[in-house]
């Protein structure tokens, strides 16, 4: 690991966020407290089942939680990631709340479903801060006076108090993927309205500028109003070649990587909309027959499924009455929140049904 | 508690460390599953669930290590228990006790501080607001509690319970935004309903109605760090204007420029109300030679002015406030660009990327 700048350390994080896979087995761990993305290697123990069978998992929030030692509502499922060699299956958990709370890797054997908790010490780890660059400007922190010993100790007169400072603006990571050594970052600010991202490039350096261009991503709906606005989930497409976006605001937008170049005003074409007061939630590709597939979870439908093919013939989403843009299919499928490619065949989803509880279940790509 | 006679099972403590301490095992035997006390000379199974996992039947065992203390064993979970659980202990598979991790009896103290916007009145378009607590707070929890609520027929400000809920006005995002602190909650409304041309605008239309008075509510069921209620609710009550789409302009502000020598402060005077959480991050004066200002600046009421008293007095000679282009209004236009940018329109194209300075001169 040491080709990938990965030393033995410790991956400390503060809160369970996004997770993808990079090369090698390496796991990409964002951590929104410590505004830190980890590279780490998870030492994945497994080998590739025979054939791809699909892999399904009731209450695997309360699996999970009874591991960790906590009711499935103490139990947050951050996020979901498939080993690319040995089809393991890893969650981002945030097991409590406040004070109690603990950021834990999970992972879950796709031959027999045990479940683990992944170390995160002695292992071999790179981090990169991901602060926006203006930061080091902002002056402004929040002063508490901690319980513990945290923070620093200052002197009034005479008297020493210990306060604990922190900064007031922060980046949540919202969604990641590593393309072709870099790793791309979607984020969302606690203060400005803007569609950031932000492109790492990995082995991570010490270099300056090692947290990556950001860039600034536009789009036009109806040909009439051009906006920006945070992206929520994305998925590279095209073999890498391109992203498709989805926002808080809800089109799916199309732009070529290689267009990202640092400091231009990129503006992607918007290729669909997907309906009123609907919230995208993630995004998988698939390969279907020979011809790629997008599908999207979102919070109003089931999953909403849209053929590449339409994507590239999409013009630029111009005209009310051509409504939503890109044909779609919706499958029955609803309360579905988190996914990932398990296998060629298989999408595997994180489901939530309509009594809360939150099950794995894989998909068949060619029946979607 | 058990259908094992002779075995008792209590919280305790070992090494420092909350434990479940299980007396009067000595003669059954080691622990399969766990990692077993070395040298304790049996091999029963000791296993923890929570309760609401035994219902599944083949849930994984609670991670940790089973410990020989004297004649006791103690369980050690890798992960601290967790107050309100009930945790069930299982030796060779029967149940032999159910324990309850007891929650914390503290008083609620935590409140709210402040809610942002402060101006009485928004514009129909407003993006975002600001929540600040008096202590840290727990994530996950905002969704449930924080919401808006039409108050056109307004009788009991007090009574946070008021008002029908404007569904799907806030915008759910998967992971709240909070400061580092967990002092500061941003809450957005649905961009997607404020953008014109989406599906969300043209069908559901503004979360906001020009003319109708609302209020943001925060309950007391939003936990604090501790996972301890708020002390109170807290909510602000607005009236809904028209919609703001200009940039923001700086040219636009009035300065009060304080006399050379003195440490008044200079006032700068907006022409609407700004972003509480930008005001504060985007403004900086510079002093003759490029050196920065250093004093104290402070937000005035409902954000439509900010001051900065100097440290020292004011040298004479040429100074810039420099206002960072990301600054945003209420309705999320900035200095650079405006929130929804209408093509037709040229007075809405983006703006030069870079700092915007306003020139003056202590006399």
């Amino acid at each position: 690991m040491t080709e990938y700048g990965l030393r033995v350390g410790r991956a400390e994080l503060g809160s369970a966020g996004p997770i993808t896979f990079g090369p090698a087995g390496i796991l990409f761990l964002a951590d929104n407290a410590a505004a830190t993305v980890f590279a780490v290697d998870v030492a994945d123990p497994g080998s590739r089942p025979a054939g791809s069978d699909p892999f399904d998992l009731a209450d695997v929030d309360a699996r999970v939680g009874s591991l960790l030692g906590a009711d499935a509502s103490d139990v947050a499922i951050r996020d979901l990631a498939v080993h690319p060699d040995s089809g393991n299956i890893y969650l981002s958990v945030q097991r409590g709340h406040g004070e109690s709370a603990q950021a834990v890797l999970v992972r879950i054997d796709r031959a027999d479903a045990s479940i683990s908790d992944v170390p995160l010490t002695d292992v071999p780890v790179a981090s990169v801060a991901i602060a926006d660059a203006p930061a080091p400007d902002d002056e402004r922190v929040d002063v508490t006076l901690p319980l513990g010993d945290e923070g620093e100790e200052i002197t009034v007169g005479a008297k020493t108090i210990r306060v604990l400072r922190r900064p007031i603006r922060t980046s949540t990571v919202t969604d990641m993927a590593y393309v072709d050594g870099s790793l791309l970052v979607a984020g969302l600010s606690n203060e400005e309205f803007s569609s950031k991202l932000r492109r790492i490039p990995f082995p991570f350096t010490d270099a300056a500028g090692a947290a990556g261009n950001s860039l600034e991503i536009y789009h036009v709906s109806h040909d009439k109003w051009e906006t920006a606005a945070p992206i929520r989930t994305f998925v590279p497409y095209d073999g890498g070649r391109a992203i498709l976006a989805s926002y808080t605001c809800t089109p799916v937008v199309h732009f070529p990587l290689a267009e990202l170049a640092p400091g231009t005003r990129t503006v992607g074409r918007t290729v669909a909309e997907l309906g009123a007061m609907n919230q995208p939630l993630d995004m998988v590709s698939i390969v279907q027959g020979g011809e790629e597939y997008l599908l999207v979870a979102n919070t109003s439908h089931g999953l909403i499924k849209i053929a590449g093919r339409d994507i590239d013939a999409q013009a630029p989403l111009t005209d009310h009455a051509r409504g939503l843009g890109v044909p779609r299919e919706t499958a029955d499928l609803q309360g579905i929140t988190k996914l990932a490619n398990l296998d060629d065949e298989h999408v595997l989803a994180l489901q939530t049904d309509p009594d809360g509880r939150r099950h794995l279940r894989s998909l068949k790509a060619a029946s979607l | 508690m058990g259908n094992r006679s002779g075995i008792a099972v209590s919280w305790s403590r070992h090494g420092g460390a909350d434990c479940i301490r299980l007396a009067g095992l000595a003669e059954v035997t080691g622990p399969a599953g766990l990692a077993g006390p070395s040298g304790a000379g049996s091999d029963a199974q000791v296993r923890i669930h929570p309760a609401t996992a035994v219902a599944l039947g083949t849930a994984p065992p609670t991670a940790g290590r089973l410990l020989r203390d004297g004649p006791d064993l103690c369980f050690l979970p890798r992960f601290p228990f967790l107050d309100g659980t009930v945790y069930v202990v299982t030796v060779d598979g029967a149940a032999v006790a159910e324990l309850t991790r007891a929650g914390s009896d503290e008083p609620a103290t935590t409140g709210v501080l402040a809610i942002h916007p402060s101006a009485a009145t928004v514009p129909r378009n407003l993006l975002r607001a600001y929540i600040w607590f008096s202590a840290p707070m727990s994530e996950g929890y905002a969704a449930g509690h924080v919401r808006l609520v039409d108050d056109a027929s307004d009788t009991d400000a007090s009574d946070t319970d008021h008002g029908d809920v404007l569904a799907g006005a806030l915008l759910a995002t998967e992971q709240e935004l909070w400061d580092t602190g967990r002092r500061r909650l941003t809450v957005l409304l649905d961009p997607a309903r404020i953008k014109r041309g989406l599906a969300s605008h043209r069908e559901a239309g503004y979360p906001l109605r020009s003319g109708t008075p609302f209020r943001l509510v925060v309950d007391d069921g939003l936990r604090d760090a501790r996972g301890q209620r708020l002390r109170a609710g807290a909510d602000r009550r607005y009236q809904v204007a028209g919609d703001e789409r200009r940039h923001v302009d700086p040219h636009a502000w009035t300065l009060r420029v304080p006399p050379a020598g003195s440490t008044e402060p200079l006032r700068v005077g907006f022409d609407r109300p700004l972003d509480h959480g930008l005001i504060a991050r985007c403004l900086r004066v510079v002093g003759p030679e490029g050196r920065p200002v250093d004093g104290v600046a402070d937000v005035g009421a409902e954000e439509r002015s900010w001051q900065l008293a100097p440290r020292h007095g004011w040298a004479p000679g040429p100074h810039r406030l420099v206002v960072d282009p990301v600054l945003e209004d209420l309705a999320g236009n900035s200095v650079g660009r405006v929130f929804d940018r209408d093509l037709a329109r040229p007075t809405d194209d983006p703006r030069d990327a870079g700092p915007v300075t306003l020139p003056f001169r202590p006399t």
